[in-house]
């Protein structure tokens, strides 16, 4: 990952433009709702989601905040809250840091604007790529505080403390807000703040601390801002109507005259995009949302229809898997040190191979997607919404409004779920240039569920091919793997995909997990894109990415792996955390490498009691482990789940999950805990519960009648361990997620001695497999 | 002109019969802390109460509240301080938070009709509400720990 | 001779013809004007107002969905055509305005109008002939007193040929009607006798609950046996009701007085009006005397609901089950029913948490009453007031509510399954109903 992301730091403090004109309710609604906010970010403390604005003067050491003379302390955040609660998270890193008082530090969730730079939430990737930058940001107050009162006390700096939000030394104390007020002129270089000095782990006060996440509150009082509940002054409602397929698709004729009917319908819009992000579209306006899609249903309209893509389903797009695959010359080769594996397997005494897949999966985040944009007074186009990649999608709104990067801006809002579908602003296209169509007014689109799922950019149906060489000793001398999907960062991004020793790009959000630590000899692995899927429809980064189904594969086939050389799952996979060679991990992100790896394994298989005593009849534990999301940024995760399969009607009760993780550095442990255990619960759902199908371009399951995620019936206990550790923190969303499904079904082989190999493994997969196998004692 | 109590206060809301009780809630009264999710009533985010019932606004008819006394969210307590709302910020529940509006309506009314819930009695009453965050053993905890709290006794009931 | 047999037989269809229209023959009876009716007094006025509510007049006498109270063309679905209730506000036109007491007993009492023309029996005279005089004429009282006169012409009904010949209403009353008050039943309590009057008369249950001939005449051999009114269900209010629970006095007592009851239903649909509009207008004596009434036909032993076996079956059905998702009955039923619908134990269960195990609506040999509650949900002015129950009509579709009506009736209630109920779910789906 690149380090430059943060823009290099200005000398002097910039001025902040005028905040915009206020985005009020309709009049008639505003009866009992709260105030609304002025636009221009959000703070998720405050009931109207206001940021708190600074009393008096104003110092800010760093972009990334302020301090002012009453002493509150207002940190800028470019991430997106949707539940990790990084405000909270990267505020106390900085607070910490800086020595503030907790309780006088305040959140603000900033629109977009080019002097943040690039600005994404997602790949496990915010408090780890924060703790260096707000850390260095802290450190600089702190410095320039320590300085002030120094000067003002006449004694020397190291006889100042910094602390609790009071700088105290020589029998004086000051208050940051006094100081702040007694004017600060204090700045420092981007290259000062890259070597200021930071406090000692054992100094930091709030790391680790319980404290109560920022967002919490009017989580619980239903004040919380989202997208969905965005509005303006004069706004109309926009109904999509979605055309058969993603792409291809051209409106040849519209009839609204059925549409006429429905009070409030005003026209039906034929959308031109010049960015190429919705193909095909039509959006219906009307007065209100009601009247919207009940017109919208009613508009008939015709398309012609280029490319096959109403011919192909899931079937189609998983034989392509597998043709790509089988053909050797496909794909981008990873570079996972010695790559030459043909010659081994060639001399091998013994080869074992299997082939795993994964059915397609929705994000269905429960906010579904939406957007408000209009031209504001300036000129500038708004659109308002829950977004995780800003940076990603200005540039398509900028293509598609036809106007020049200061003319579109972000304003942020809590999400109602990301789990990657929102790091695909797709969704914005069409409500900006529905606005644009109407001069500007506000438009507003709330997808209706069905919409929704097939406006999804689903995690598409994934192959993976796993095979190994043994030699005569039943050591393991190779190991060849060859993943296939839909790529979605080649779809939306491809300048973001690095090369291959082949010299072949890869999506490394479809390929990460496959390059694992085990020492495995010569290890090849080929990942490869799906372009009948990518044609089909936009695949997208849904919450593990490849870990998630990557570690399906590994995980279940180092079980199955270790079962064929006679050996003890566990042992073997201890045996392969050699960490020798480029296995050793380096600083400071990946510190230790395989050992950490080991270590969590060891651990949760101790805690789980795994192999200790023999369980009651058809119930067994199971085991994986993974390194999270990425080489580069590894999260250390032993997981182990118990579970009980019913022999007669093949239901597999998930009894017990115990993860051990291993993020380096504990910044927020209620936080840490809620995401590894959340993810957990992914991992069951797509591994039992979660899975739908193409059909005719389309996925058929487009609401919860039909699409069944893991409900309150359904959840596990989940006991998380964390490994104490002074590393840097690395991101905990998604690492939870890759290693269920494995362990699931490593116990379901433990328990009833068979092996599924697809996702979701569904009571009829199962007992389908458990009627033809050979029986208990035969392998 | 349909009309009915919010909250305490009489409304007089434009709305065709036939349309939904959420929209009307959130963008003719203004009241956005009840969500949506589905729209067909299976995961529960738009749970208001009506005379006091737990009920999914989004597929419940305006024409079949003429009269009716609703609660929202924002109406479950003045200040916020309902026994589950302050579980749930003491057991910090929420993540994304966009469906705890709907567990929490969902709950206090649980909790109103069982005040000592087994865990089978939530699985039975909570299954409705989905949360995509899964947030599912805190929301358990936080309905135990305002169960005990409602009922006068220790957090380990 | 054939001669004399071919004439005497002319004699005797010609007397027959010539009884019968005499028969048939009612005089038009002269208009009284507003000026010159009587005043009535506020008790009387008072006392017809209970009276009207408990017979629904204004329910039927209103068109449907909201027009001018009693003002007529309230448009109703017979197996013989479609029928429009008149207008019964005192104008004078196109109301009763010009009706005086004589004629309004007379159209109460023999189902003749001012006119002299035959009313259709879709108007119950055959059950407000057994009301007492002075209690037709409150009834009066109140309409011509408080029911303001709306100008509104009803609708001619559309009964195909002969069945729109008023004349034939003539042979209908002869073969079906008995004209006559109340007459009480010496060997029965008052209270029962109370309770058989108002629901016999004004109330006229049977109309709705006692299955009707080939001629649209109410069975006398099955009295309030059960009959299918408009696509619901009115429910046998015998010993033959399917009820896990029996129905007691104090069931019926409780139903009447709330609109419903924790172990049997909620009245919604047509039954709705009845209750909310209808009959909780009476005095708690008289719901009480009702309720005496139909107690004493079902006829049902006391016993302790929570120690009932449909009871405790119920219960143990409705614990979730954590591989619910083996069926999609019970899978939709544990996402979309059960947290409403679950009671955590027989002595639990609450009136707001109907437990479907035991609800009529599951018991019963036709689904359709438990279709149209899960098609289009509960009204807050229907089953327990102000309590709503939502729609899933737009949400599931027609196999979905057969897999959720399935479940629960086999597995909560224990019952056999309904026959081709995917079928019946569509039919009531489609149906457009005139209740």
């Amino acid at each position: 990952m690149a380090n430059d992301m943060f823009p290099p730091h200005k000398r002097a403090m910039p001025e902040l433009g005028r905040r915009g004109f206020l985005v009020s309710m309709c009049a008639a609604g505003a009866m009992f709702g709260f105030p609304r906010r002025a636009h221009a970010a959000m703070n998720p403390e405050a009931p109207d989601g206001l940021p708190i604005e600074a009393a008096g003067e104003r110092y800010e050491p760093a972009i990334w905040y302020w301090i002012d003379s009453a002493g509150k302390v207002n940190v800028n955040i470019i991430r997106a809250e949707m539940g990790q609660h990084v405000g909270t998270s990267i505020a106390r890193i900085l607070a910490d840091e800086l020595g503030a008082n907790w309780d006088d530090v305040h959140i603000d969730h900033v629109d977009t604007d080019p002097k943040w730079g690039l600005m994404v939430t997602g790949g496990s990737w915010s408090v780890w790529q924060s703790w260096p930058v707000y850390r260095q940001a802290g450190a600089a107050g702190r410095i320039a505080l320590t300085e002030t009162a120094a000067r003002l006390w006449g004694i020397h700096p190291a006889k100042i403390t910094v602390e609790n939000g009071i700088v105290s030394g020589g029998g004086h104390q000051a208050g940051f807000g006094d100081l702040v007020a007694k004017g600060i002129t204090r700045s420092f270089t981007a290259d000062e703040m890259k070597t200021l000095p930071l406090k000692p782990h054992g100094e930091l006060k709030l790391l680790g601390k319980e404290l109560q996440a920022l967002d919490i509150r009017t989580k619980t009082t239903g004040q919380t801002i989202y997208g969905i509940d965005a509005k303006a002054e004069g706004m109309v409602h926009a109904a999509p109507i979605l055309p058969p397929t993603r792409y291809g698709c051209t409106i040849t004729a519209i009839d609204d005259s059925a549409a006429k009917s429905v009070k409030g319908y005003q026209r039906t819009l034929k959308i031109d995009d010049q960015s190429g992000t919705v193909p095909g579209w039509a959006m219906v306006v009307a007065d209100n949302l009601w009247a919207a899609h009940k017109a919208a249903k009613l508009v008939k309209i015709s398309y012609d229809i280029k490319g096959n893509a109403q011919q192909v389903g899931e079937a189609e797009i998983q034989a392509e898997n597998q043709r790509l695959i089988e053909d050797p010359a496909t794909g981008a080769v990873l570079d996972t040190g010695n790559t030459d594996v043909d010659p081994v397997f060639a001399k091998a005494a013994d080869t074992f191979a299997a082939t795993y897949t994964t059915q397609t999966v929705l994000h269905f985040q429960l906010e579904p997607l939406n957007a408000l944009a209009f031209q504001n007074q300036d000129g500038v186009w708004e659109i308002h919404t829950g977004n995780q990649w800003q940076s990603l999608c200005l540039p398509w709104l900028q293509k598609a409004l036809g106007v020049d990067e200061d003319k579109v801006i972000m304003r942020t809002y809590m999400l109602g779920g990301g789990f990657g579908r929102r790091l695909n602003g797709d969704y914005t296209v069409p409500v900006a240039l529905a606005s644009q169509m109407l001069g500007g007014k506000p438009v507003k689109m709330v997808m209706m569920r069905p919409d929704d799922v097939r406006f999804d950019s689903v995690r598409p149906p994934t192959m993976s091919r796993l095979k190994m060489a043994f030699d005569s000793n039943k050591q393991v001398i190779a190991m060849d793997t060859a993943v296939a999907s839909g790529w979605p960062t080649k779809v939306m991004l491809p300048a973001f995909m690095p090369k291959g020793v082949n010299g072949q790009p890869y999506d490394p959000f479809a390929s990460d997990g496959v390059d694992h630590w085990y020492d495995v000899g010569a290890q090849r692995a080929r990942a490869i894109s799906n372009e009948l899927a990518e044609s089909t429809f936009r695949p997208g980064w849904l919450r593990s990415v490849s870990p998630g189904w990557i570690n399906f594969a590994v995980e279940s086939f180092m079980d199955e792996a270790a079962r064929h050389a006679g050996k003890d799952p566990l042992q073997f996979r201890l045996d392969h955390f050699t960490a020798a060679g480029r296995n050793a991990g380096s600083a400071p992100n990946a510190v230790g490498g395989a050992t950490r790896q080991a270590a969590v394994l060891k651990r949760v298989a101790e805690l789980s009691g795994y192999g200790q005593s023999a369980p009651p009849a058809d119930t067994a534990i199971g085991l994986a482990t993974t390194y999270g999301q990425s080489r580069s940024m590894p999260t250390w995760v032993g997981g182990a789940v118990q579970v009980h399969v019913d022999r007669m009607t093949g239901y597999v009760a998930v009894q017990k999950i115990w993860l051990v993780v291993d993020c380096g550095t504990v910044v927020d442990p209620a936080g840490a805990r809620a995401q590894i255990e959340g993810g957990a619960m992914w991992g069951v759902s797509m591994a039992l519960y979660e899975g739908t199908e193409f059909k005719n371009g389309q996925v058929t399951d487009t609401n919860l009648d039909s699409y069944t995620p893991l409900r309150m019936i359904d959840a596990p206990e989940v006991v998380i361990e964390l490994v104490e550790s002074t590393e840097v923190p690395t991101g905990l969303g998604e690492p939870g997620t890759t290693v269920v499904a494995p362990a699931i079904a490593n116990a379901i082989f433990a328990a009833v001695g068979v092996r599924m190999r697809h996702l979701p493994i569904t009571p009829e997969a199962l007992l389908s497999a458990l009627q033809t196998a050979p029986k208990r004692g035969q392998v | 002109m349909i009309e009915f109590t919010i909250n305490g206060r009489q409304v007089s809301l434009e709305a065709e019969p036939d349309s939904s009780l959420l929209w009307a809630i959130r963008d003719e009264a203004g009241l956005t802390g009840t969500k949506f999710g589905c729209g067909e009533g299976l995961c529960g985010a738009c749970t208001v109460h009506i005379g006091g019932r737990p009920t999914r606004s989004c597929i419940t008819l305006m024409k079949d509240v003429a009269g009716a006394d609703i609660t929202t969210i924002e109406g479950l307590d003045p200040q916020g301080e309902h026994p589950v709302q302050v579980a749930w910020r003491d057991l910090q529940v929420p993540q994304c938070g966009y469906c705890q509006s709907g567990q929490i309506m969902t709950a206090a009314a649980l909790l109103k009709d069982i005040p000592n819930p087994t865990d089978k009695d939530i699985d039975a009453v909570m299954t409705g509400n989905l949360c995509r965050c899964m947030t599912y053993n805190r929301i358990r905890a936080a309905i135990h720990l305002a169960a005990a709290a409602m009922r006068g006794t220790s957090a380990n009931g | 001779m054939l001669k004399s047999i071919f004439y005497g037989l002319a004699a005797a269809v010609i007397i027959v013809i010539c009884g019968f229209s005499i028969y048939a023959w009612h005089s038009s009876l002269p208009a009284l004007s507003s000026s010159a009716r009587p005043q009535f007094d506020a008790a009387t006025i008072e006392h017809g107002r209970i009276l009207t509510a408990a017979g629904y007049c204004e329910t039927c006498h209103t068109e449907n969905g909201g027009g001018a109270p009693f003002a007529g063309n309230y448009k109703m679905a017979t197996p013989f055509g479609t029928i429009y209730a008149s207008n019964i506000t005192p104008d004078p036109e196109t109301g009763i305005g010009l009706w005086s007491l004589t004629a309004f007993r007379r159209a109460m009492h023999e189902g003749v109008d001012r006119e002299g023309r035959n009313l259709f029996p879709v108007f119950p005279y055959d059950h407000f002939t057994k009301l007492s005089d002075p209690d037709v004429d409150a009834i009066y009282a109140y309409i011509m007193t408080d029911v303001a006169p709306v100008h509104e012409v009803t609708k001619q009904p559309e009964f195909p040929f002969p069945l729109n010949q008023r004349i034939l209403q003539a042979a209908w009353k002869l073969l079906f009607f008995h004209e006559g008050r109340f007459a009480p039943d010496p060997a029965k309590s008052a209270e029962w006798n109370r309770g058989a009057y108002l629901a016999e008369g004004i109330s006229h249950c049977g109309a709705c609950h006692t299955p009707r001939n080939a001629l649209g005449a109410e069975e006398p051999g099955k009295l309030y046996a059960g009959a299918v009114i408009d696509s619901w269900t009115a429910p046998p209010l015998t010993s033959a009701n399917p009820s896990g629970v029996p129905w007691t006095v104090a069931a019926f007592s409780n139903y009447l007085k709330t609109g419903s009851d924790i172990y049997h239903a909620a009245a919604t649909g047509p039954m709705g009006p009845v209750v909310h509009a209808g009959i909780t207008q009476l005095p708690d004596s008289d719901i009480a005397a009702i309720a005496t009434y139909f107690g004493a036909i079902v006829n049902a032993p006391e016993s302790d609901p929570a120690q009932n076996p449909a009871v405790l079956a119920s219960i143990q059905a409705g614990q979730p089950e954590p591989d619910y998702r083996k069926d999609l009955g019970e899978r939709l039923y544990t996402s979309a029913c059960a947290s409403c619908h679950y009671n955590p134990s027989p002595t639990g269960i609450k009136t707001e948490r109907p437990d479907l195990g035991i609800n009529s609506s599951v018991r019963l040999d036709d689904p359709s009453n438990l279709i149209h509650a899960i098609l289009d949900g509960v009204p807050a002015a229907d089953g327990t007031h102000g309590v709503a129950m939502p729609a899933f009509r737009t949400a599931l579709d027609d196999s979905q509510i057969a897999a959720i009506a399935q479940y629960v009736r086999t597995t909560q209630a224990g019952l056999p399954p309904w026959q081709n109920l995917e079928t019946t779910v569509k039919s009531v789906r489609d149906h457009v109903g005139t209740h």
